[in-house]
């Protein structure tokens, strides 16, 4: 059985009106970091109320290719000389994990997760299940993208042309029940149940309906059935054919209920970041019912998470609706970011040229 | 939670396809770091590696590391002889960095150069997830499915996920492993950070002048140790504990006191449930460049004292294959439980008075021991210690 999961924080930096201000990070890391960095290591401050021993999982379908690209034309346009020993660490994906592990001090495990379009999801249900089998204390999980135009172009013409994609960042913090009872921290919600696993498909594919294992496990371990499932927040992102497939999959997975779907990355784009926003949404929503947060990306690899609202989980402490929520008494507010409930949107981010409906 | 047992191996190395190969270069003492070959090194300190031979195999509109990784994984898993059926809930987590990169960077540097270069397959699998996707398609395997990338850690992190998921019921077996093929990014990085030996890589030698790169693929069958031996598989061994710290400290740079690489020992220790003095052997990180060779040392003489554990690194015969390394190394220390013999230190002529340990300079030595650590370490402070126990 194990602890019971519950969602205690949520920060998300993206260009939808949520939780961001002007600034992302302090000057002195504004200078020092990528933009990449910049938007993980914001994002990961604003969902932490608490710090200590923090794992941290990242999920990333681009990393921080930006960079990458960067440390390549200088080399190109100047040979040896001109590469940067500054940039090349940022070419290795779990380059934002390690600068969001230095400004939280998270010091346990922290992985980056790379897969496309299920990252953050990924990230999130790995996550759960550490704490669930107390592996970790606390954990700060999500996801962070930064496609840039040249790989945009790239993948358009290898097939993948009809995404919508955009860049962001999106945690959550994940710990036990007890640890945050204990605390007294606030409860935002439940990952009740969570799991993932692949389909029958070829790399960069789309594979048949077939029976979701995924969903069915992450049912199973939340001890709920298809009929409590009130809303499905899917991985829709403009992929005509992956998209077919996933209602195909949830259909089948959900007969004979079909619970209304919603998708959270249009307009602006999906990126990694999207899952925090869509489990937080999912919790906050619930109301008594059950909200399923569902990804499937070409090649088959399938996440569900299903997620509890707050007066589902402890009704004498929750706090009803993310949207309503005070921001809870934090240890360190050193960032710029105020939290989830707050609406100015961020200037730069999801410039037209990354969120593009081909 | 159940034990965790190791029954299936798969290696594609600098000395060739297989663990055979693998093990006798390594038990050999044989160093096989040679001039590059793969990509133009004009104008570079360093122009050597240690490269996969030709005869790799696999299709060639796959990736270089795509072909590595499915060779190893393969063979992994015919070692174990998991079958179709049981493949179908088997898990599979690969470690990774570089993707298909190789491919990539030559169409950009044409693109850049303004040649007209039709886009090539390998572009859409240059990400690391690329190996997963593949290794999973060909090979049937249907249960959970995760590339991680903890940078020279990434082999390590893959097998203590995958031994999470066994350990905790989630799925009967998982295949996990590393895999890196050379790429320019790599080459030219280490370069430019000055990290990098002209010549060959002397680990724990006073004299040691920085690490050498290499390349490659391993993986591992991990099994419910209950389930292998009611289907009378071999056991390798037992994957007993594992710990996986962050440094939180600096980007490049691990901690000067190697704080978390002394918390990962520990976490393994702790989960194995043994003392410091019950682990005879450390298949050392040894890189081979001055700072992490002495923060290691300093961090396992924190752990273990001084003196007592025999220790050497591999990365002196093959490099450091980078999200490779962490299960090439495990695999290493699983077969010198299983043979006896440890693997020594090549090239280690004077050893350094700063590490406090037996290194096993240049030929192997006779020993059975009962428990060993493989260390893997990485950029952005990501510590791996894995545990392996001979098996009974």
């Amino acid at each position: 059985m194990g602890h019971r999961v519950v969602i205690t924080g949520i920060g998300v930096v993206d260009g939808h009106a949520s939780g961001v201000v002007s600034r992302l990070v302090d000057e002195s890391e504004a200078r020092r970091l990528s933009r990449m960095c910049q938007m993980t290591v914001a994002a990961g401050d604003a969902g932490l109320d608490t710090r200590g021993e923090l794992a941290l999982l990242v999920g990333t379908e681009f990393g921080d290719m930006v960079s990458t690209i960067a440390f390549v034309d200088g080399y190109l346009r100047r040979g040896p000389t001109g590469l940067s020993p500054l940039l090349f660490p940022h070419t290795v994906m779990n380059t934002m994990a390690a600068a969001t592990a230095i400004a939280v001090s998270a010091r346990d495990l922290s992985l980056t997760l790379n897969v496309p379009t299920v990252a953050g999801e990924l990230a999130i249900a790995r996550a759960a299940m550490a704490v669930r089998t107390g592996r970790i204390g606390a954990c700060l999980a999500g996801g962070a993208d930064e496609p840039p135009a040249l790989v945009l172009d790239a993948l358009r013409e290898a097939g993948a042309g009809t995404e919508v994609r955009g860049e962001g960042a999106g945690f959550v913090v994940l710990e036990s029940l007890d640890a945050a009872h204990a605390r007294g921290a606030r409860i935002l919600g439940e990952i009740a149940g969570a799991a993932w696993r692949a389909l029958p498909a070829r790399p960069h594919g789309i594979g048949r309906p077939a029976r979701s294992r995924a969903i069915a496990v992450a049912l199973e371990e939340s001890g709920a059935g298809v009929a409590e499932i009130g809303c499905v927040y899917t991985s829709a992102n403009g992929d005509g054919p992956r998209e077919e497939w996933e209602r195909a999959l949830l259909d089948r997975a959900l007969a004979p209920h079909r619970p209304p779907q919603r998708a959270l990355c249009l307009p602006a784009g999906r990126h990694s970041g999207l899952a925090a926003r869509s489990v937080a949404t999912a919790a906050s929503e619930a109301g008594d019912r059950l909200g399923l947060v569902h990804a499937v990306a070409r090649g088959g690899n399938q996440v569900a998470i299903v997620v509890a609202g707050p007066r589902r989980v402890a009704p004498s402490r929750a706090i009803e609706g993310l949207a309503s929520a005070e921001a809870p008494p934090r240890l360190a507010r050193s960032r710029a970011v105020e939290g989830f409930a707050s609406a100015e949107a961020p200037p730069r981010l999801a410039p037209p040229s990354l969120a593009q409906r081909a | 939670m159940r034990p965790v047992a190791v029954t299936g191996l798969g290696v594609v190395s600098p000395f060739g396809a297989g663990v055979k190969a693998y093990w006798e270069g390594i038990s050999g003492g044989v160093c096989a770091i040679r001039p590059i070959t793969l990509i133009d090194t004009e104008g570079f300190r360093c122009r050597i590696a240690a490269e996969v031979p030709d005869g790799v195999g696999g299709s060639t509109r796959r990736s270089r590391a795509d072909r590595l990784a499915l060779a190893a994984a393969r063979e992994a898993l015919d070692d174990a002889g998991i079958g179709r059926p049981e493949r179908a809930e088997a898990a599979l987590i690969v470690g990774a960095v570089g993707g298909g990169m190789l491919e990539a960077e030559a169409w950009y540097w044409q693109r850049a150069r303004g040649v007209p270069t039709p886009l090539p397959r390998a572009l859409a699998s240059s990400f690391p997830s690329a190996h997963a996707d593949v290794i999973g398609s060909v090979l049937g395997l249907g249960g959970p499915r995760e590339t991680v990338v903890t940078a020279c850690s990434s082999g390590a992190a893959s097998l203590a996920m995958a031994a999470d998921l066994v350990a905790d019921g989630v799925v009967p077996l998982a295949l996990a492993g590393g895999v890196d093929a050379l790429t320019r990014i790599c080459f030219m990085g280490f370069n430019a950070l000055k990290l990098l030996d002209p010549a060959p890589c002397r680990p724990f030698d006073r004299d040691r002048r920085g690490m050498s790169i290499g390349e490659g693929a391993a993986f591992v069958v991990l099994e419910d140790i209950a389930r292998a031996r009611a289907r009378g598989a071999p056991v390798y061994a037992e994957l007993a504990g594992y710990g996986m710290t962050s440094d939180a400290f600096h980007v490049t740079s691990p901690h000067p006191e190697g704080e978390g690489m002394v918390r990962a020992m520990r976490a393994a220790l702790r989960e194995a449930r043994v003392a410091a003095g019950a682990v005879g052997y450390a298949n050392a990180h040894g890189t081979a460049t001055p700072q992490n060779d002495r923060i290691e040392a300093l961090a396992m003489r924190e752990v273990f004292g001084e003196g007592r554990l025999l220790v050497s690194s591999t990365k002196s015969m093959i490099g450091h294959t980078m999200a490779a390394a962490g299960t090439l190394e495990a695999v290493a220390t699983v077969l010198t439980l299983v043979n006896e013999v440890i693997p020594p230190t090549a090239r280690l002529e004077t050893p350094d008075p700063e590490i406090p340990f037996d290194c096993v300079p240049r030929v192997a030595r006779e020993a059975a021991v009962e428990l060993a650590i493989s260390n893997s370490f990485g950029f952005g402070g990501q510590n791996v210690t894995l545990l392996f126990r001979r098996a009974a």
